[in-house]
């Protein structure tokens, strides 16, 4: 026990110590910051109907409670993911496969340093919320009580449950990290649009918001005299003004069968686990060469049995030009992940292709471009983590060219994908302005994942963030449409130009500043 | 066959480098001055500091020139090597100094250097996703190299490599030796007159350590190389000159006979028992140690030449231990 113990100590110590949580902890402190909207804010959280709550204990501990469940299961989710293929990349993975630890003692461990990591943020947004209340609820009294009970049966089950599944999905998926975001995409969006009505809809509930939100909807659906039920809206809403209605809201008493449900929800997180022991890897992944007669043939042969003679070697001539280097990027970026995954990108091509012009449009096109996050992430940073820095650094201008043939590589992937719709747009539609719009879209996106894996020096910044924005779009969000599906005109794409006029020097003074300290 | 040009001979033969160059200064002729002289390369460190935190130093007041041929680097963990071979590949810039190429600022002009640089970092890494073949047309085009020799070019390397039999293969699939032979072919793209090898023999095994090492003795004969490793025996055979560094600084630079008779008559072998081999460490400075029977075969370097023991023949590794650990002799 005392092994185990010391095993979650030091994987939780080092992962605190990480670059990638302090962003994450101060993304998540900005956003739980809006959670509880300031009396008078120009935007509510949750609403039912025109009503939101009177500023009391309850009404802040649940709005904030059911938010940071939301909340951090989507960046719980990206920030504990990959912690088995970190071992492996820094090879703690082979040493500790090599000591007598059982596959389930390491798993668990796991899980329990990933749900610690969560715990810790929760904790954060707890403490916020708490002066939250003594900033925006002066006319009420203060009961911890409200605060704790809501977190306590809502979140931690919650975040509990993600901690597990990350590490499923990792075990499960393997490398197919593509896989594992669009499951996760998959996953995560049911969850959120699943609306049940009876108790054992509400105990299937992994966030376990349901339940406080049926609540709210029939204690305003009975203010209002409505024999319909309200709809609660969760999510960040635009009011003109303040016109939202108050209500008293006291706190809720969960019935047993759910409070039982959410500890069963933690159960089947142990369930899981042991579950996937026997498809843990064990850091046993090495290629096998030796099925491969050249291969083989190469390793025993050494080099020693060829000869390099350097003065029969043909001359090469200087050619400083960007075309062979974006050639070799957008390459790289087409050999990224499983060649069967492009059938999937083919599909959508396709389907912008045939599909209704606005179904292509807003749906299609941000999940065709979410589905190359894994090419795009790492734009910036795959130098970095596959040890080849030292060479593009010293490179000939890396800046001028190497930066900019990244760029380029990318810009041409995501226009390529997205060509259907354009030809589409311009032949059928002769709708110039919306090919433009997507073909700024994806100038916007390139850029946003240099910048995000300059700033974070990693993935996952970029990706948490690409998944909200997809997850916007295809919710027909208007704030996050950056591709003019929803709003085509000249203003959008001014203000695409105007966030890309601000990013491109961003992402230039970052390399360079990235490329001193290397 | 040459062609004076300015006083600077251009060497023309008819597949080497030096080619290069030629093609270099016509496509260059405003920067004339800064082509590669082929009989003359300089290297010259001057003065270079490299500060991280206050008093805390990477590297200090370091100077040394470096001419054709091999130097090779020595020096313990933290001594500066990594330091000195990242601002000499452009990577990091110095914080006081210079480093001039042919009397050219690199510090302010990193792509003179760039354009004639081969660089294997200690952490070498590939693309696995890409096939020798791709990784190396990518190196090619950072580097700025093309035309219709590249491909001629990578082909030979591999071949000469013995990777290309493999050459299809994702680099993902390689043994440890076949990445560093890829890293030695990205090397020799762009015919290289500055050549930084960090730790290069990592991955080789005995064989292809001596192969490698009579590729780097080629290359010499062209270029300046230099050559950093822990493996002193690497180094002792093949080195013209040898730099010692410690604690940022240099402790000596000479050749490799110079510096072993800084240790002469002063390397000593004496048998003594596992129980006396702790206190024998503490007041000796300790070369090595071999088990010969129950007795343990130690030898040590002292400046006492009144030892009732026997004197041994010095070589580099003594004269590396006596510079570096001066203190315990």
């Amino acid at each position: 026990m005392k092994h185990f113990t010391i095993l979650i100590k030091y994987d939780f110590v080092k992962r605190i110590r990480s670059y990638t949580f302090l962003i994450t902890l101060c993304a998540s402190l900005a956003i739980a910051y809006t959670f509880v909207p300031a009396p008078g804010a120009c935007y509510s959280t949750i609403s039912i109907s025109d009503y939101v709550g009177e500023y009391n204990s309850a009404w802040l501990g649940y709005v904030s409670a059911m938010m940071s469940s939301i909340l951090l299961s989507l960046m719980g989710f990206y920030l504990v993911n990959g912690e088995i293929q970190k071992d492996k990349s820094t090879r703690v993975g082979q040493i500790m496969a090599a000591t007598q630890i059982r596959n389930s003692k390491y798993l668990f461990a796991k899980v329990i340093s990933n749900f610690l990591l969560l715990l810790t943020i929760l904790g954060i947004i707890f403490s916020m919320n708490i002066a939250l209340f003594f900033m925006y609820g002066h006319d009420y009294s203060f009961e911890l009580v409200h605060f704790i009970k809501p977190y306590l049966v809502l979140t931690v089950p919650a975040i509990f449950f993600i901690a597990v599944l990350s590490l499923v999905f990792e075990v499960v998926f393997g490398k197919y990290t593509i896989l594992q975001n669009v499951v996760f995409f998959f996953c995560f969006t049911s969850l959120l649009v699943y609306k049940p009505k009876t108790e054992l809809g509400f105990a299937l509930d992994v966030f376990g918001d349901k339940i406080v939100a049926n609540h709210l909807e029939e204690k305003v659906s009975i203010l209002n005299g409505s024999d319909q039920q309200e709809r609660l809206n969760i999510g960040y809403t635009i009011n003109k003004g303040n016109a939202n209605k108050k209500f008293t809201f006291s706190g809720f008493n969960f019935p047993t069968s759910f409070l039982v449900s959410r500890i069963l929800w933690v159960c089947l997180g142990f369930v899981l686990i042991l579950g996937i022991t026997p498809l843990f890897h064990r850091f046993n992944i090495q290629a096998a060469p030796a099925n491969d007669k050249k291969l083989k043939n190469s390793l025993e042969s050494k080099f020693s049995k060829g000869n390099i003679t350097l003065n029969n070697l043909p001359t090469i001539k200087p050619n400083f030009g960007i075309l062979p280097l974006v050639k070799m990027e957008l390459l790289m970026l087409l050999r990224k992940g499983k060649r069967w995954l492009w059938s999937v990108n083919i599909l959508g091509m396709g389907a912008l292709c045939f599909l209704p012009m606005d179904i292509a449009h807003k749906i299609v096109l941000p999940i065709l471009w979410f589905l190359q996050v894994h090419r795009l992430s790492d734009l910036m940073t795959k130098d970095k983590a596959h040890d080849v820095h030292y060479l593009s650094s010293s490179s000939k201008s890396p800046i001028k060219r190497l930066l900019n043939a990244q760029l380029i590589a990318a810009i041409i992937l995501l226009s390529v994908l997205s060509s259907p719709l354009v030809i589409r747009q311009i032949l059928i539609l002769n709708n110039v302005l919306a090919a433009v719009s997507i073909l700024l879209g994806s100038v916007f996106l390139v850029l946003l994942s240099a910048l995000m894996g300059l700033v974070s020096k990693g993935k996952k910044l970029f990706e948490l963030t690409f998944f909200l924005m997809t997850y916007a779009n295809i919710n027909a969000i208007s704030f996050l449409d950056y591709f003019g599906g929803l709003k085509i005109g000249i203003s959008q794409s001014l203000t695409i130009i105007a966030l890309c006029s601000v990013i491109l020097p961003l992402v230039y003074i970052m390399r360079n500043w990235n490329l001193k300290r290397s | 066959m040459g062609l004076v040009v300015n006083g600077i001979l251009i060497v023309h033969h008819e597949t080497n480098s030096v080619h290069h160059s030629f093609f270099h200064f016509i496509s260059h002729s405003k920067t004339f001055e800064k082509i590669i002289n082929p009989i003359q390369m300089e290297l010259a460190i001057q003065n270079v500091s490299k500060k991280y935190k206050k008093n805390k130093y990477g590297l200090k007041d370091f100077s040394l020139t470096i001419e054709k041929g091999i130097l090779g680097l020595l020096g313990p963990n933290g001594a500066g090597k990594s330091t000195l071979l990242k601002m000499i590949a452009t990577i990091n810039k110095p914080t006081e100094g210079v480093i001039c190429l042919n009397k050219n600022n690199i510090v302010k002009d990193p792509d003179y250097m760039r354009q004639q640089l081969g660089f294997l970092p200690q952490d070498f890494g590939v693309y696995p996703n890409l096939n020798a073949i791709e990784f190396l047309s990518y190196i090619a085009a950072m580097k700025g190299v093309g035309g219709l020799g590249l491909k001629q070019k990578i082909n030979r390397l591999l071949e000469g490599l013995n990777l290309n039999d493999v050459a299809q293969k994702p680099i993902g699939s390689y043994s440890g030796g076949m990445k560093q032979r890829i890293g030695i072919a990205q090397v020799l793209l762009n015919d290289p007159k500055v050549v930084i090898f960090d730790e290069p023999t990592v991955g080789l095994d005995p064989e292809e350590r001596v192969q490698f090492r009579n590729l780097i003795s080629d290359l010499a004969n062209d270029c300046v190389v230099i050559l950093s490793s822990h493996i002193v025996s690497d180094i002792d055979s093949i080195a013209d000159k040898v730099a010692v560094m410690k604690d940022g600084g240099l402790m000596a630079y000479h050749n490799p006979d110079e510096l072993i008779a800084l240790v002469n008559g002063m390397v000593y072998e004496t048998m003594i028992s596992k129980e006396e081999l702790p206190e024998f460490k503490s007041n000796h400075l300790v070369v090595s140690t071999s088990r010969k029977g129950a007795q343990i075969a130690v030898r040590y370097i002292t400046r006492n030449g009144n030892q009732p023991t026997h004197r041994k023949k010095a070589n580099l590794e003594d004269a590396y231990l006596y510079l570096t650990k001066k203190h315990r002799a």
